[in-house]
């Protein structure tokens, strides 16, 4: 009896053994890469954990956006006339939704949200008439999926949106949801409804002039908090002054900002914000350090190469350095020093897609 | 302008956006992607007057250029017009060297 006591009681001590141990939370980096390419990367290890490919993405994997559980990874894929859903645990497709039909020619640069429940994906679409002597532009706007409608999604609802939108960002109340182009605008997920328009392109800043912004890169983790270089010229003594300032916009407060921290000295592409929300990091051919509490350049260091795309570990102590070429680098967020590199299979093109991160157990 | 004459549909658009003063709507770039609709200098000058801040090296930029039609003029679009021109080469750095020059479709 002894011997089968301890038999029984051995799951229940693996049990009280696993809930001893330190919880063990770790980041993964999700990239696409050419031709169809979606890399998984454990952070921790450094290693590919994962490399799936999308069906029918034709060459190009641009906006990534995953899943709220970090279950799913949306991808616009097919010259960005087509959305799937790939899960990242099997590697198969759980979602497709075709944006052009035989007579029409939908694109979506870029702007792609979910929402906190994960039942709905809202894309921006482009649409264009293919006529037989004529190509029509029509107007722009936004279609809703439903994600649980799998491999052959329709739009469940479509409503207007404006032109030059490059970027959506879900608030985490799910009820209303961010577009960026030439301004700031927000919309009902449910209605469509315009709810309100703030400047970018028609910011008010005294001695400002009009802006310049590259809004592709949809990265709110960890923090919740979109930031992305924007520059303009600034007057100074009878002088214009080309200047860098961080655009802030916090989704949940729904809190924007611009602020100047350098004349313009280099460019950047995208930017990430730290979990201590006091330093913000910035990327193009220079890994740049922005202290945002004072609105300064806080260091700069030449990169190997361009890179598009940046992203931060969740306890912000690493960057993690992607897009355009064929490696994700990782840096220390402190010193600004290359700690890792990792190589994704075949060299293949990040180009212009999401670098984003997961943080799972 | 009074003697030129619309010869189809996109023409008179475009006659009528003038005539209803709606020609100052072209803007130069900001949050704009898509196929000409830049006026960045391209490769050949950064926004310093210089190279140190093009993308280095260019094969870097090569794909996020054609992917997203951003400079048609010099490199060949992908997203539609020459949507195959990247086939077999997913690595730039490695196989620019196969990547043939484009010529207009008659």
């Amino acid at each position: 009896m002894a011997g089968f006591e301890r038999l029984a009681r051995a799951p229940l001590a693996i049990v009280l053994l696993a809930l001893a141990a330190p919880i063990w939370a770790r980041d993964l980096l999700i990239t696409g890469a050419k031709p169809d390419r979606l890399v998984v990367i454990d952070a921790a290890s450094r290693t590919i954990r994962s490399e799936f490919h999308i069906p029918d993405a034709d060459g190009s994997v641009t906006t990534i956006v995953p899943s709220p559980d970090g279950r799913i990874a949306y991808a616009i894929v097919g010259r960005t006339e087509r959305i799937v859903g790939i899960d990242l645990h099997t590697g198969k497709a759980v979602f497709r939704a075709e944006l052009s039909t035989p007579g029409e020619r939908v694109k979506d640069f870029f702007g792609l949200t979910v929402t906190p429940d994960g039942r709905e994906l809202i894309a921006y679409e482009l649409p264009v008439l293919l006529s037989l002597s004529e190509y029509q532009i029509e107007e722009p706007r936004f279609a809703v999926f439903r994600t649980a409608d799998g491999l052959g999604a329709k739009p469940v609802r479509s409503f207007s949106a404006p032109r030059r939108v490059h970027m959506l960002l879900m608030r985490p109340s799910g009820k209303s949801f961010y577009a960026i182009g030439f301004d700031l605008y927000e919309y009902d997920v449910k209605t469509g409804k315009l709810l309100g328009t703030r400047g970018i392109r028609n910011w008010e800043l005294p001695g400002h002039s009009q802006p310049d912004l590259l809004a592709f890169w949809p990265v709110t983790e960890p923090t919740g908090v979109f930031t992305s270089p924007i520059s303009s010229d600034v007057a100074e003594g009878g002088k214009s002054v080309s200047t860098n300032a961080l655009m802030s916009l916090d989704l949940n407060s729904g809190a924007l900002s611009f602020d100047d921290f350098e004349p313009f000295s280099a460019l950047i592409f995208s930017t990430v914000l730290s979990p201590d929300r006091k330093t913000a990091y910035g990327v193009y051919t220079t890994l740049t350090r922005i202290d945002v509490e004072h609105h300064k350049l806080s260091a700069r260091k030449p990169l190997d190469h361009t890179f598009y795309a940046v992203n931060i570990a969740s306890n912000g102590k690493e960057l993690y350095l992607g897009g355009a070429m064929c490696d994700v680098d990782f840096y220390d967020a402190a010193t600004l020093e290359k700690k890792a590199v990792v190589k994704l299979p075949d060299c293949a093109d990040q180009s212009l897609s999401s670098l984003r991160v997961v943080h799972t157990r | 302008m009074s003697e030129l004459k619309p010869t189809n549909r996109k023409a008179e658009l475009l006659q009528k956006a003038a005539a209803d003063g709606h020609m100052d709507e072209v803007m130069a770039m900001e949050t704009v992607a898509g196929c000409a609709t830049t006026f960045d200098p391209g490769w050949e000058v950064d926004p310093f007057g210089g190279v140190a801040s093009l993308c280095q090296p260019m094969e870097a930029d090569l794909y996020g250029c054609s992917d997203p039609c951003w400079w048609p003029a010099q490199v060949p679009d992908t997203m539609s017009t020459y949507p195959n021109w990247t086939d077999g080469k997913a690595s730039a750095q490695n196989d620019w060297r196969e990547l043939d020059a484009v010529f207009p479709k008659k």
